[in-house]
């Protein structure tokens, strides 16, 4: 027989982690997509372009997530702009997704062996159908591995969001113990904590089984 | 307040709690990165020369702590432990968990660079006599320390930056100063470009570092 603390405990983390798979989500979502747009900026010949876009990168790159959080939190109520926690975490998770993914894709582009382009550019391909039908394809191979290791990075680090006060799967478990302790003198941290990790585990082992398997299957090609 | 007023001579009056917030995330940041090489090495090596049983057990630890968020591990160490009768201190629990995550990081990228040793040179080594150990003493550790070596400075600079997790826990280093000073003072532009740029002048100056390091033992006629 299950402990009594134990049902209404579950339902309240269950409301938690639905917060922090939406987070996850919305800041996969968009990193990928925005991150892919600036990464392709950062091979495009113009020396201005890939100035500014380098900026953004090793800003938001090299910034603990945690600081952005706060800076985000803190600082767009200063210059009037009203965010509730939710949207601030997501902003501040996509800036730091969105720099990395730049960064995989600029890679996985240069990492297309220069003679494939240029034996397209000999048969007559011109620069957009070269990229779309003889580099794009092969850097899609090579960036896959290391986008879906940056996938279970980000649904981990949505556990950040905690810091600014969402009521994530970390928070709810949070104020459980809290909860708990108050009322029956028992904290309970230890399973619940523990069951935290677990359900962690349980969604990115899967995603890092996937990343593996592709890198190998890359290497085997 | 109708318009931002931003004085970043503010930054100068808080310098002392600054300084020492920044002692500690450096504090916490060293001893982490230098668990974190000791650990890595340490357990990628056992790995890489499949020892039974061991290798089993270092995979299980790399796994838990690479596929669970830091922040739940900090959480762990500091709030569930005590219940099992282990009262770490903020300051233990700040470097106890880089060093455990870093490690498991660290064991794996040292892992892949021993692993990715061509297996003739140990042949040939075996061929002349070298003891197993001997031979990974020589050859399989100098060649595939230096192939690790990107990846695991990667994971030493993100040792350095994650020590901003521990104002989680409370421990006033470096951010957790920082947000002490905003929300009694409100100021949020300065404090937080303050720590911004030193944050990142501190990873521009290691990734600068780690990049010469790299130069300057990447194996002469690439691998």
């Amino acid at each position: 027989m299950m402990p009594l603390w134990v049902g209404p405990v579950a339902r309240y983390m269950a409301t938690g982690l639905v917060t922090t798979l939406a987070l996850a989500a919305v800041s996969i979502a968009v990193s990928v997509v925005l991150g892919t747009l600036l990464g392709a900026l950062l091979v495009l010949p113009s020396r201005a372009v890939r100035l500014a876009v380098r900026c953004y990168v090793e800003i938001w790159r090299g910034l603990p997530i945690i600081v952005t959080l706060f800076f985000i939190f803190f600082v767009l109520p200063v210059i009037g702009l009203r965010f509730d926690t939710f949207v601030a975490a997501a902003i501040g998770l996509c800036l730091w997704g969105s720099a990395n993914v730049a960064e995989v894709v600029r890679g996985a582009v240069q990492s297309v062996p220069h003679g494939q382009a240029d034996a397209a550019a000999a048969l007559g391909f011109p620069w957009g159908r070269r990229m779309r039908h003889v580099v794009f394809p092969q850097a899609v191979r090579r960036a896959l591995p290391p986008l879906v290791g940056l996938v279970v990075n980000l649904t981990q680090q949505t556990s950040l969001a905690t810091v600014i006060g969402v009521l994530d799967l970390l928070q709810a478990s949070q104020r459980s113990i809290e909860r708990l302790t108050l009322s029956t003198g028992a904290t309970h941290a230890i399973p619940i904590l523990g069951a935290v990790l677990v359900v962690y585990f349980v969604i990115c082992l899967p995603l890092t089984f996937l990343s593996r398997r592709l890198e190998r299957s890359l290497q085997r090609a | 307040m109708t318009a931002v007023d931003f004085e970043p001579g503010f930054v100068f009056s808080h310098l002392g709690p600054l300084g020492q917030g920044l002692a500690r995330t450096l504090a916490i940041s060293a001893v982490g990165t230098a668990g974190a090489l000791a650990v890595g090495g340490l357990l990628g090596a056992a790995s890489a020369l499949r020892i039974p049983v061991v290798r089993q057990g270092i995979g299980a630890y790399v796994e838990v702590f690479r596929n669970t968020p830091l922040l739940v591990q900090i959480f762990f160490l500091y709030f569930a432990l005590p219940e099992a009768g282990v009262k770490l201190s903020a300051f233990t629990v700040g470097w106890l968990s880089l060093v455990l995550w870093g490690g498991a990081y660290n064991a794996e990228n040292f892992r892949a660079g021993f692993e990715a040793v061509d297996p003739k040179y140990v042949e040939a080594c075996r061929a002349l006599g070298f003891s197993e150990l001997a031979s990974f003493r020589r050859v399989v550790l100098p060649l595939g320390t230096r192939t690790a070596l990107p990846s695991v400075t990667n994971t030493l600079i993100s040792v350095f930056k994650n020590s901003s997790f521990m104002i989680a826990i409370g421990y006033p280093e470096l951010t957790d100063t920082a947000v002490d000073i905003v929300s009694v003072t409100f100021r949020a532009f300065e404090v937080f470009i303050a720590i911004g740029v030193v944050y990142l002048g501190l990873v521009w100056i290691f990734s600068l570092g780690a990049g010469l390091v790299e130069r300057r033992f990447a194996i002469p006629g690439g691998h």
